[in-house]
This record gives structure tokens, sequence and C-alpha cells, in this order.
């Protein structure tokens, strides 16, 4: 058993073997240096290759190491972290699982160290939303009930998850075998995720403050911000001009469009108040809505973060306008952005926000 | 517990800028992510729906005091002889109420329990407010004045189609009865949706006594869902970033003595948008199939980028290979797989149903409490059961009874045709002697003064 929980360190079971280890986690963290070290290893892998390191080879280190980087991943408390962090433990769970499930040798006993796929469904309470098509033994694909399907697809990228490219019927959502593992792995992701990040006892924080520190760095080392951070109106693609140039208008665009031009924005780099600023140009642009709407997209407000809509989704609400050559070649505006941008020589490229802020001081 | 006692007006959120939204809306927004003494955000939101809702010709005057009078004492009438049905689980949902005001301000009392209500009845009769709501939500603490402290626990998943956002209405040009007659093929569509497509069971079909329907889901499979979920039922029955690429199936079929394995590409046919793509193109297929050649020649060249070839192609696989293309094989011919995706763009067009996106995703939402009368309109918002749909006429099965069987007098102010009760009437502007319920329906709308007595 200590070994599978030491695999799969996020099962319920896994919980309740760390609890009935009857020592507290102040003590661990305090006198046992092996798990400490493997906990800082879980959480900086996850952050420099989204992996988890090398597993200990001693089963109650490894367990115990999982608890000891929640803490840790609490203590810096950001929100990147928690979600490379929760993705890392997922992926490796998922690499665990899915060789578990093509491995025959090993007869199921209670000693056992691997899982099966029941295991798993049973474990996230899947089981009677999961339907196996045709032989239960060796089904070919499966149907899962559209109430648990929406949550686990929720953060996966890519169109073939939308619900509205699924055949979806009588409730049900028919998924491929491997779909259904993608989507156990999104249901350990959650459950690594839950409840981060928690309070800390001071105690605990002042004993792990080094580690804190470390992951610190890396976490400030790394361009977590790769995305493009750069804002020349002339470039951006035909249709959010357009949507720019009505706002500036002072007309008052539907939610979507909106939405679009909002999350075009902060995806390109700008801060809300930059973008208030964009807006200014006409006064009744509603300053407080686009305050709170900018806030929300970028994930201050909400859990999420929004991406800006792809060109299907543009064209479904009428918002794809003056399409030329490049959109033809592209599906997201965003990579519309990205193309002009990189053809672009960098010394012509002259950031809107330099000239505003020029503009500003002149005015002062 | 009194009504009027400061708790009470504490809890009071007023927002004079809000009263046409508020007065039309089916459903209301309620403040998200922060507590709602913050009055700011609440305006701003409440003044872009009113934006919404400028386009509403019929926008309301003043009142005088003695029509208000008639309506309020009407309308305890009516619910001193009227049983309610409140929603289920009702103690742990939000409830709020519009009372009969003077002037264009517009007060809501909202956060209340049933607790402090009462019974529904009771609070109806004593109250006879101008509109009432109930949360789509249940919390541990429905009458906490912040979300937060409220608690979500769940949500029913519901549906408002308004014939305000219908594309295919337009104000000015259809009349009330014609607009509320496409709303309720958008109706129609949108169940087909809810039913065959996600399989609910536990639907709760609502006219709401103003200009549309609500749809009220309450299969436990979906109670659990947040915002963003919903979103992506919004999407799905609207057709909202649906990819014909998506909906291709590959499959690779083992190949035959020496033959290499090879792709077979075909439409997901079993459900989805798949499956209603496929419905329209077999119908054209068996449109052309029945048509002269030159005709049917003619009729698949109408297409942008099909020409002589390709027509030629496409009636050629639709007369030999019709078994496949039934069986959803799009790789029949390059022709017959442009022309389907075409198809997944008109199935879009013709069966989407335009559902008001922030209704639906919006977890804490107010929405019109079925049984109640609509300030705006004096109509009932009537429970339909699904088998009674089809023959449901609003401006008749709406009207209360208790508004009927006799006539009141009323000075019109702004007359025109009112459709109601199953007649047409055409109503001069002055002093007149009119059915009740034609005469509340005109006093609501801001259109008629109760007269002087």
């Amino acid at each position: 058993m200590k070994r599978l929980h030491a695999r799969y360190p996020f099962l319920e079971g896994a919980r309740e073997a760390v609890a009935t280890e009857a020592v507290d986690l102040a003590t661990i963290v305090e006198q046992d240096g092996a798990v400490v070290d493997r906990a800082r290893e879980r959480v900086l892998s996850s952050l420099e290759d989204g992996e988890t390191g090398e597993p200990s080879r001693d089963s109650r280190v490894e367990l115990l190491s999982y608890p000891v980087a929640r803490v840790l991943v609490s203590l810096v408390a950001e929100r990147m972290l928690i979600r490379k962090y929760a993705r890392a433990e997922a992926e490796a769970a998922f690499d665990r699982f899915t060789a578990d499930f093509t491995d025959t040798t090993e007869l199921k006993s209670v000693e056992s160290s691997g899982v099966d796929l029941e295991d798993l469904l049973a474990e996230f309470d899947l089981v009677d939303a999961v339907h196996p098509i045709g032989d239960v033994d060796d089904p070919d694909g499966y149907r899962i009930d559209v109430g648990a399907y929406l949550p686990l697809s929720s953060d996966l990228w890519g169109d073939e998850w939308l619900l509205v490219n699924r055949a979806l019927a009588d409730g049900r959502v028919p998924i491929s075998e491997a779909e259904l593992l993608t989507l156990v792995r999104e249901a350990v992701r959650e459950r690594v995720e839950d409840g981060l990040p928690f309070d800390v006892p001071e105690s605990i924080a002042e004993s792990l403050e080094p580690e804190a520190q470390a992951v610190r760095e890396v976490l400030a080392d790394l361009d977590l911000t790769r995305e493009i951070d750069t804002v020349v109106p002339d470039l951006f693609p035909p249709c959010m001009k357009a949507l720019l140039d009505d706002i500036q208008k002072g007309e008052h665009l539907p939610h979507h469009s909106r939405f679009a031009i909002t999350s075009f924005l902060t995806s390109i780099g700008m801060e809300t108040d930059e973008i208030v600023d964009l807006y200014r140009v006409n006064s009744s642009f509603g300053e407080e809505m686009t305050r709170y709407q900018t806030d929300h997209i970028r994930g201050d407000t909400s859990p999420t973060d929004y991406s800006p809509p792809s060109c299907a989704t543009m064209q479904s609400y009428g918002d794809c306008v003056n399409k030329d050559d490049l959109c033809e070649r592209i599906p997201h505006p965003m990579a519309y952005y990205e193309n002009r941008i990189d053809d672009a020589d960098d010394d012509d490229l002259e950031d809107w926000r330099e000239g505003n802020a020029e503009d500003e001081e002149a005015d002062a | 517990m009194d009504w009027q006692s400061t708790d009470a007006i504490e809890k009071i959120v007023s927002h004079s800028s809000a009263d046409t939204a508020l007065e039309h809306g089916d459903t209301l927004e309620p403040v998200r992510n922060r507590p709602v003494e913050t009055p700011c955000l609440w305006i701003t939101r409440a003044s872009i729906r009113k934006r919404l809702y400028a386009r509403t010709p019929d926008c309301r005057g003043r009142m005088e005091e003695r029509t208000r009078a008639y309506l309020r004492g009407r309308f305890r009438d009516h619910y001193r002889r009227t049983e309610i049905t409140p929603p289920p689980s009702a103690n742990e949902r939000e409830w709020g109420y519009i009372p009969w005001t003077e002037g264009p301000k517009t007060t809501m009392v909202r956060h209340r329990s049933l607790l402090e209500l009462g019974s529904i009845e009771d609070f109806l009769e004593r109250k006879r407010p101008q509109h009432v709501y109930f949360s789509v939500g249940r919390y541990r603490d429905p009458g906490a004045s912040s979300m937060t402290e409220k608690e979500w626990r769940t949500s029913d998943l519901v549906f408002d189609l308004d014939a305000d956002h219908l594309p295919r209405v337009t104000l000015g040009e259809h009349s009330y009865a014609e607009m509320l007659a496409t709303c309720k093929e958008a109706l129609f569509r949108l169940l087909d949706f809810l039913e065959d497509d996600f399989g609910f069971e536990d639907l709760e079909i609502v006219f709401s006594g103003g200009r549309g329907y609500h749809v009220h889901v309450r299969d436990e499979a979906v109670q659990h869902l947040e915002r963003e979920h919903r979103r992506e039922i919004v999407d799905y029955v609207r057709g909202i970033g649906l990819d014909y690429e998506e909906l291709i199936e590959t499959e690779t079929v083992a190949g035959l003595g020496r033959k290499t394995p090879t792709q077979r590409r075909h439409l997901a046919i079993d459900g989805g948008w798949g499956r209603r793509t496929h419905r329209h193109f077999m119908a054209f297929i068996d449109e052309i199939l029945a048509l002269e050649e030159a005709d049917a020649l003619e009729r698949l060249q109408s297409f942008d980028g099909i020409g002589e070839g390709k027509a030629r192609a496409t009636l050629n696989a639709a007369r030999t290979n019709r078994e496949e293309l039934e069986a959803g094989n799009v790789t029949v011919h390059t022709a017959v797989s442009q022309l389907a995706e075409r198809f997944a763009s008109m199935a879009v067009e013709r069966d989407n149903a335009p559902i008001d996106e922030p209704v639906t995703t919006d977890t804490n939402r107010l929405i019109r409490l079925p049984g109640s009368l609509h300030g705006g309109s004096a109509l009932e918002t009537r429970r339909i059961d699904r088998g009674d749909l089809e023959a449901f006429d609003p401006l008749v099965d709406a009207v209360p009874e208790t508004f009927t069987g006799h006539e009141i007098t009323v000075t019109v102010t702004r007359g025109g045709e009112v459709e109601l009760g199953g007649d047409i009437f055409t109503v001069p502007e002055g002093d007149q002697s009119l059915p009740e319920y034609v005469a509340m329906f005109l006093m609501a709308r801001g259109r008629a003064e109760k007269e002087k007595e």
C-alpha cells in the first residue's frame, strides 16, 4: 500500500495514510531533511520542466514529500506556481497510471502498487458517469455524462474539447479511451489544486522559509509572461482594429465584442489602467465596466484568465471584419498579431504605451 | 417580521437609472464578487442593461397615483384567489421584489429569505408587488446581503428567450403577438437541444408574462456547474465555436489483401451538431434527387465554389452512393465534403436558439416567479406543461381570470391595436370602457390611466 500511495499521493487513501503516520507536519518539516528536499524538488521541477522530479526510493519520504510540497506552494502562493505545480503532479500521475494500465505482468493484489481505470474512476466519483461503448472488457470508447464532462474538460486546450464540437446525445458525450485518460488527468489536477493555497501555521512557515525563497527565485527568473508585450495598434488584426475604433468612437459594443477586444489587449500585455486609457478617447466608454471586465478577464477577480476568442468564434459573433490575406492563413487573432510583430523591424515598432507616456508628460 | 423596519430598509438597493430595465426585465443580474453595498457597480451594470432595453418602444411614463392604487388593489384580488406553487428548495433561495412606487425611481428589495417573507401566498397578498423574483441559486444563508456570505451551493440551469434579442424580430415592424410567436419557435428549437442532446428530464417551461419564455432545468447532474461550464452549454445551443473539421471522425480502415490501411473520414452523425448538419445535408440531397438533372445541377451550382464539375460529381454521388452519404461518409468525393461543410454553418443558422447568454451563465440570477403577475403587462407568468406548449397562446392563456368578465373605464393616453384574450382591439385615445384585462394591460404599460372618480 505504501508504494501505491507514494506513487499516487493525491489519493484519498494516501491522505489517510499520511494522517495515520501520526507525525505532525511541523515535526517533519523541522527534522526530516530528506522529505523537505524531495518536496522542494517536486515544486522546483514543476516550474523548471513541468515534471515532479525523480521519486525517492524510500516510499515514506516520497509519500510525505507531497503534503510538504503543498505547504511550500501555499507559502509562495502565486497563481502561476499553483497551476504549474498541479499540472506537473497530474502529468506525473498520468504517466504512471497509463503505464500501470498497459503493464499486465503484475498481478493485482492487496500489496499492488498499481491502479486500474476502475480504481481511478471510483476515486473521482466517476463510475456512474462513464459508460463503456460495446464490450465492457474491451470497450470501443466511452460515453461520459455531460455534467461530468464540462468541469473536467474546461481547462483543456483545443477546439476538439469544446462541447459544441462534440456528438452530444441523450446527455452523454462520446469520447475515446485516450480522451478519457486525459479527463482523468484533469481530475487529478483539480484534486491537487483544490484547497491551494491554504494558510500555513507560523512555525512551519519559518522552517520552510529557505525552500520558499528558492522557489520564489526560480519563479522570478522564469519569464512567465512569455507572451508578446508590445502594443502597436497599427499591427492589430482588422477585427480588433475595428472593435477598438468603435469603442473610441463611443459606440456601445455587445458584451462578446467588448470581451474580445479587452481579452486581446490583456493578452498582449496591457494593464487595466492602460486599457482604460486606450479606451478613454471617448468619455462615455464606461470606465467602471471596463475596469471590472478587464480585472475579471485578467483573472484578478476570477479564478480563470480568459484568452481572446478564435477567428471561428469571432466569425460566429459577426466580429470578423475586413479580412486580409494574413487572416486567411491564421486561426486566431493572436496569431495574426504575433505574425505582424515578428515581421516588423524591432526598431520601427513604437509601443503605444511609450507614446502615451510622453503625451502625459507633455500635458503635465 | 415587519417589512418596513430599519433592518429591511438597510437591505434596499436603490438605483434610479435602472427603471426601464427593471420594469421590463424578467431576470435580474445580481452583483458578483463584491458586496451589494457597493452601489456604483450595481448602477453601472444596471445602466448597461438599461441600454439593452433602450430599444423598447413603450418606455413607461409617470403613472397617476389612482392608477397605481387600482393596479395594486387588483393584484391583491388576484393573489387572494390564486394558488402559487413555489420552486423547489424555496427556503434556500434568495427572494426579491419591486414594490409599486411613485415616480420613475424604481426600488428593488432583495436578499430576502423565505423565512423573512413568510409564506409566498401571504407575502404576495400583503405586498402585492409589481414584480417578484427568486434566485436560480441555492445558498446556505440566502438572506445574507453579499454573495460571499450567502455561500453558494448549487444553481438551476436557466434559459431566457427574449423577443428583444431575437435576430428575426424587428421592433416596430412586428406586433407583440408576432414577436411572441417567433419566440415560441425559438423555444421549440431550444427544447430540442435540452431534451434530445442534453437529455434533461426536469424541465420547467414558463411564459415570462413579458416578452418571452424561460426554461428552468433542475436535473441533478447540472446543479453544480459553474459559470464557465454553463458558458459551454450556451455556446452549444447557439452553435458558437463550431468547427466542421471537429465534426469529422477519422477511422483507419484495414486494407483488404495487399492494400495498405486507408483513412476513412465521416461525419459524426450520432449526436451533436454533426447530426444536425447531416440532417440538413440529407434533406438537401433528397431534394436534388427529386429534381430533373438540369435543375439539380443548377441548384448545386447556386453554392459558392461549386462549379459544373463539382455539381456533377455531387449529383453522381447522390445517385449512386446515397447509402454511404446516409451513413455520414463524406469521403465519397471532395465536392461532397465541401458541400457538407456549408451545411454545418447552415445548420447553425437554422437550428440555433438565440438565448440570452448572461442569464444562463449567471449562477446567482434572480428570475421571475411563475404564477406571479408581471407588473409591466398585468399578464401572468405562466408555467406551461410540455404537452400543452404547442397549443399555448400567451395572449390568451396568460390573461389572469381575475381580470376577465367585466369592463372598466380608463383614459387611454397612447392608443393603437391591442391583441389580447383572443381579440384584436383598436383602442382610440381618450376615455372609454374596456375589458378589464385590456385596461390593466394598457395601464401597466403606461398607456392608460384609471379614469378620475
